[in-house]
């Protein structure tokens, strides 16, 4: 009754209440993978908004064989884009400038307190900010949201082989910021 | 399988990717390479480790409520849009060769309209019967053409027009500076106590403009009662849930009317309604798009937010 299919079909008629559905089942997965991408929570807000308003302008484009989740996804891919390109981009790379952030490769032992997820957390969104826009969207994809290759390839219109790539670099590079919390977070 | 390919393979293969060929061969080599099979499980305790990464991301209701906000915008505008477009067809039906006289002719038939106006209102007027009844400050509604009028008078539910005598407009027998009637019906009595037919409200011009501010009124006393409603729900930071389905329905009904009402305002140009229905709308649209069962701090957002604007002032004083 409340597949996708059905949920766009009948959103597409006008009923606001099915495009409300929608937007609940896939605004944390969305809202997360903005941001992912900019690693600004009010921006990630604003862009996400933006993502679901265009989508519902363009419920009726939507192919029957598209899975919804990849469509929206490839719709806040092209706002996130957008909007980093313009501004976004300009405030995260003052934030980076920040010794602070930048001081990831750091190989001192880990503090085991109560804050070390915390800290982890903090690490992580650093660590993919200084990823490359691409190795970042892929990495993102395929281990924070589960994506497949296929789905990937559609979402962010890369072939598999450079999609591949850019998973295996971002992989290199997030162990060697992140690695070193490996078997410490979530014991 | 040498190590160096199956290396290769093994993010592939953790990943789901690798076909059913490239799968086989990967675990058979894994059995009997321990150098790769502890590969293996250092990269599966690194996928592990990112499931563990929390954003900390929580979907407040504004977010819903500004794609709501934005939605109901585009379809305004859209429908304003496919009027505009007929207005432009018929602008270009003027806009046509054989119609290009029309343009200067309703310009003539205007100013001569006008010129008629500006006679009629400044001629000299017999004094009517009724201008002993126009006296200042008279509080209650008085019939301003005389005993004549009682038929219309009686059938018609609309009050009847008041007048005030504190204008500019001295010199002219009775006294008669601003009437109570709507806009349309105003502009056409003003001026004219003497012709009864005119100096009547027209019935069906009245009653369309007071059903419609009456609506209002009601319609923003029973919002009233609802964020009075809402600001006095009873609950507790411990609470896990408020059980907010009551105002959530009544929300849902009053913002549907609300959205009407302010755009039957904005194109009647009544723009202090316009405005308090825009200024109530948001309120409308955060209550409606709560959970039956909603969270405190949810809660609490709103009815600080109603105190802090003092809305209820706001609409009691409307």
């Amino acid at each position: 009754m409340n597949s996708s299919a059905d949920l766009v079909s009948r959103a597409c008629r006008g009923d606001h209440d099915a495009f409300r559905m929608i937007f609940e089942r896939y605004s944390r997965p969305v809202l997360s993978f903005i941001y992912d991408q900019i690693g600004d929570r009010d921006a990630a807000e604003e862009l996400a908004q933006e993502t679901f308003v265009r989508a519902y302008r363009s419920l009726k484009s939507l192919r029957e064989e598209t899975k919804l989740s990849t469509w929206l996804f490839g719709i806040a891919k092209n706002v996130t884009r957008e909007s980093i390109r313009s501004k976004v981009r300009d405030r995260r790379n003052v934030d980076l400038d920040d010794d602070q952030v930048l001081d990831l490769s750091d190989q001192s032992p880990v503090p085991v307190n109560q804050l070390l997820d915390k800290e982890f957390n903090q690490v992580v969104q650093r660590s993919l900010a200084k990823l490359d826009d691409d190795k970042r969207m892929v990495f993102t994809l395929k281990v924070l949201h589960q994506r497949s290759y296929e789905e990937i390839a559609e979402i962010t219109g890369f072939s598999i082989p450079k999609l591949k790539t850019d998973l295996h670099r971002a992989r290199a590079e997030m162990r060697q910021r992140v690695g070193r919390y490996i078997g410490t977070i979530g014991t | 399988m040498k190590c160096d390919d199956c290396i290769n393979l093994l993010e592939t293969y953790l990943d789901g990717e690798a076909t059913e060929r490239e799968s086989d061969q990967i675990q058979t080599h894994l059995a009997t390479c321990s150098m790769c099979a502890n590969q293996l499980e250092t990269l599966t305790a690194e996928s592990e480790m990112f499931t563990r990464y929390d954003r900390e991301m929580e979907i407040s209701p504004a977010l819903w409520n500004g794609v709501a906000a934005r939605i109901a915008l585009e379809d305004r505008q859209a429908e304003s849009k496919s009027k505009t477009g007929l207005g432009e067809w018929i602008a270009g039906l003027f806009a046509m060769p054989a119609f290009r006289f029309a343009m200067p002719a309703m310009a003539l038939v205007l100013i001569a309209l006008l010129v008629g106006l500006a006679y009629w209102r400044t001629r000299p007027q017999a004094p009517a019967h009724g201008e002993n009844i126009a006296r200042a400050g008279n509080p209650k509604p008085i019939n301003p053409t005389g005993s004549n009028s009682g038929v219309q008078q009686n059938d018609n539910p609309v009050p009847a027009p008041t007048f005030d005598s504190t204008g500019a407009d001295e010199g002219h027998g009775p006294k008669i500076i601003a009437v109570n009637f709507p806009p349309r019906s105003r502009a056409m009595n003003i001026g004219r106590p003497t012709d009864q037919s005119d100096v009547l409200p027209d019935t069906e011009n009245n009653n369309g403009g007071t059903m419609e501010e009456r609506d209002t009124a009601s319609h923003l006393e029973q919002a009233q009662n609802l964020l009075l409603s809402f600001r006095n729900i009873k609950y507790s930071d411990t609470d896990e849930e408020v059980d907010v389905s009551y105002e959530k329905s009544e929300s849902r009904r009053l913002l549907s009317e609300n959205i009407m009402l302010r755009r039957e305002a904005e194109s009647s140009g009544k723009f202090p309604a316009k405005s308090m229905l825009g200024s109530l709308e948001p309120f409308l649209i955060d209550i409606a798009n709560l959970p039956d069962k909603a969270r405190p701090a949810d809660v609490r957002q709103i009815t600080d937010r109603v105190q802090r604007t003092e809305i209820v002032a706001e609409l009691r004083s409307y």
